[in-house]
């Protein structure tokens, strides 16, 4: 009776064991071939096969494919011999998903010691192993981010306190120090005492800060050279915000910075010279200023007194030649004084900024009043668009190019000039025009020249440097000046300003 | 130097070292009737010479201060704006008016010009009749018209 009672009790306590296992693991037991006699809820829930489905078949039923044949015949091998087997399995449902499942077989021994049946105890592992895997991928796409930036950039990581704990080969590369140098070391060991305190510190306390530094730092070799890398100190904080370590990527730029060197010094020179040539050009100016003017005016001016002092001892055709003298030093005055003006305007920086045209012209208007007393002339002024540009020069432009207008045409009956601009192809092209005497196509390119002049003296005075200045003063606007024009049909100049749409 | 200039004819001092324009300068004052009242030097050196009575000068004891001094800029030795910074920089000269008469209308020139201090800055014309003209009205304004603090110091004639 008591023996009936313990017996009772152990296998209520058996029973217990298994249903909280049952509630735990999945398990499966099958006899000595393999087959399978007994499966729980659990095994059935993960496999998705039923128990009548399960019971009688072997394991292959559930065989994922994944495990080589030496894996399946070391289990065989192990249980076989009445030992436990362990490992992690992967099958597959009858759904055809897969599960891995970490396994204990236990084999059970007859009294022959040969296996009875084997209990197999298993844990659902398929998060742990999918987890396992994005690492593992993870790991893998670190590792060839880490490959491909080693292969581009000169790396390496210090900790808070500045010490170097890693450096790739391009560090070492660059720098001329082998690992062993660098490692422990702090990045004074590159330091070329190019940059200054200021510069160094602000670098520390940025990334103090925990903010990522970007510059351009020199550094020194250990051979003594000197490289230039572009730079970014990343920091990378611990859980209280501090700086854990620094990751520092480099590139160089050694190449970029001394072109950058060479052209800086190439433009230092380049206006040094042209400094030079204007401080030459100014001085021959001025002394053509000073020194030309007076016997000039030498000649001129005895030829006068001549005239004044010997008026009733010389004859008229001495007279008449006194006068040429004087009229010809008159006008190599006029000339010397145009060629100053021409390389004054020049030389003169240009000053820029948003002008009102039409202003200009009414100014310039006014000035020539003189110049048409006694005369009919019908100027019309249309619509003139604002410009940039230099308002002393752009008057100077217009005042030359309205006063040849009046000049060429005073031959006319009824002079008609307009004043006016048109758009084409997207920029302003200012004119004046004229129905004046004009000139011959074929001649135009001589207009711009210094001192040509494409009518005779005795029909048109000039000298032959307006337009000349004109042209200088156009091309140092950045635009461009051009004529058009027939014989005693009228002359037409056009002009554009480059900076009107930049 | 001494403090004050002694009395002497010179009224129009010209300083000028191109023979010919000095020639125009005095044919226009000739016919003007002013000739007598001009003294020409030739170089800026001798011209300060004259002025503070040193040097070639030292023993003249008879000029008084010119009523104007008419300078060239282009001048051997001491240039003309020399000449007129150490006018304008001495308090002795300072009041004496100075007025430029040069070939160059160069900027530069005008604007040193008149910040050491020029009474009047003209371009020499090119032209002989005008040229003539511009000096005419010049001497007749500052002999004439101007005054200086020097003029009302003078016993009336």
């Amino acid at each position: 009776m008591r023996a009936e009672q313990q017996l009772r009790a152990s296998l209520k306590e058996i029973d217990d064991l298994k249903a909280a296992l049952d509630e735990h693991a999945i398990v499966a037991i099958t006899e000595p071939q393999g087959r399978i006699t007994y499966v729980n809820d659990k095994f059935c829930a993960i496999s998705k096969y039923s128990p009548q489905e399960l019971i009688g078949q072997d394991h292959r039923i559930i065989n994922s494919g994944y495990h080589s044949k030496e894996f399946i015949r070391d289990i065989w091998k192990t249980i076989g011999q009445g030992k436990v087997w362990k490992g992690e399995i992967k099958n597959k449902a009858k759904d055809g998903s897969f599960y891995w499942v970490d396994t204990t077989i236990v084999p059970f021994l007859d009294e022959e010691g040969k296996p009875r049946q084997y209990v197999a105890i298993r844990a659902d592992i398929t998060e742990r192993k999918r987890t396992e895997e994005q690492l593992r991928i993870s790991f893998k796409e670190i590792g060839d981010l880490k490959a491909a930036l080693d292969e581009h950039a000169i790396v390496a990581i210090t900790d808070p306190q500045g010490k170097i704990t890693y450096v790739n080969d391009k560090f070492c590369a660059i720098s001329k120090y082998s690992r062993e140098e660098l490692l422990g070391q702090d990045h004074r060991v590159i330091n070329s005492g190019h940059h200054p305190k200021e510069f160094i510190r602000d670098l520390w306390t940025t990334i103090g800060q925990g903010q990522v530094w970007h510059g351009e730092i020199k550094n020194k070799a250990k051979d003594g050279s000197f490289y230039w890398v572009d730079t970014t100190i990343v920091p990378f904080l611990n859980d209280l915000g501090k700086p854990r370590q620094y990751v520092a990527i480099r590139a160089d730029i050694t190449e970029s910075k001394a072109a950058e060197e060479k052209i800086r010094q190439m433009n230092v020179e380049l206006e040094q010279r042209v400094a030079e040539r204007t401080a030459e050009l100014e001085a021959f100016s001025y002394s053509i200023s000073h020194d030309l003017r007076a016997p000039v005016r030498a000649i001129g001016g005895f030829a006068r007194m001549v005239q004044e002092d010997f008026a009733d001892q010389l004859p008229p055709a001495a007279q008449q030649k006194l006068d040429r003298i004087h009229k010809n030093a008159m006008k190599m005055g006029q000339l010397i004084d145009g060629l100053l003006t021409f390389s004054r305007l020049s030389r003169q920086p240009l000053n820029k900024q948003s002008v009102a045209t039409a202003t200009i012209v009414q100014r310039v208007l006014e000035e020539l009043q003189s110049e048409q007393a006694n005369r009919c002339v019908n100027i019309s002024v249309t619509e003139l668009p604002d410009c940039q540009a230099d308002p002393t020069l752009l008057q100077q432009v217009y005042s030359n190019l309205i006063s040849n207008a009046l000049k060429y045409s005073r031959r006319s009956e009824q002079a008609i000039i307009e004043i006016g601009a048109s758009q084409q192809e997207g920029s302003c092209v200012y004119f004046v025009k004229d129905n004046g005497a004009g000139f011959e196509m074929e001649y135009a390119h001589k207009l711009f020249g210094v001192f040509q002049r494409l009518h005779r003296a005795d029909e048109f005075e000039g000298t032959g440097v307006g337009l000349a200045i004109v042209q200088r003063i156009i091309l140092r606007h950045g635009g461009r000046v051009w004529a058009e024009g027939k014989p005693n049909k009228g002359a037409t100049f056009y002009f554009t300003l480059g900076g009107v749409h930049e | 130097m001494n403090s004050v200039f002694p009395p002497g004819t010179a009224e129009i001092l010209l300083i000028e070292d191109n023979p010919d324009d000095a020639e125009f300068f005095v044919h226009t004052l000739e016919k003007a009737g002013l000739a007598a009242r001009c003294r020409i030097i030739p170089d800026g050196a001798e011209a300060l010479e004259f002025i503070f009575c040193t040097g070639r000068h030292a023993e003249r004891q008879s000029v008084s201060r010119p009523k104007v001094i008419v300078i060239d800029l282009m001048l051997p030795k001491v240039n003309g704006l020399e000449v007129l910074r150490r006018l304008k920089s001495d308090p002795l000269t300072r009041t004496i008016p100075v007025v430029v008469l040069s070939s160059s209308q160069e900027e530069r020139d005008l604007i040193e010009g008149y910040e050491l201090g020029v009474n009047s800055y003209i371009v020499k014309p090119m032209d002989f009749d005008e040229f003539g003209q511009s000096v005419r009205l010049l001497c007749q304004y500052w002999l004439q018209y101007n005054l200086t603090p020097e003029t009302l110091k003078k016993p009336p004639a």
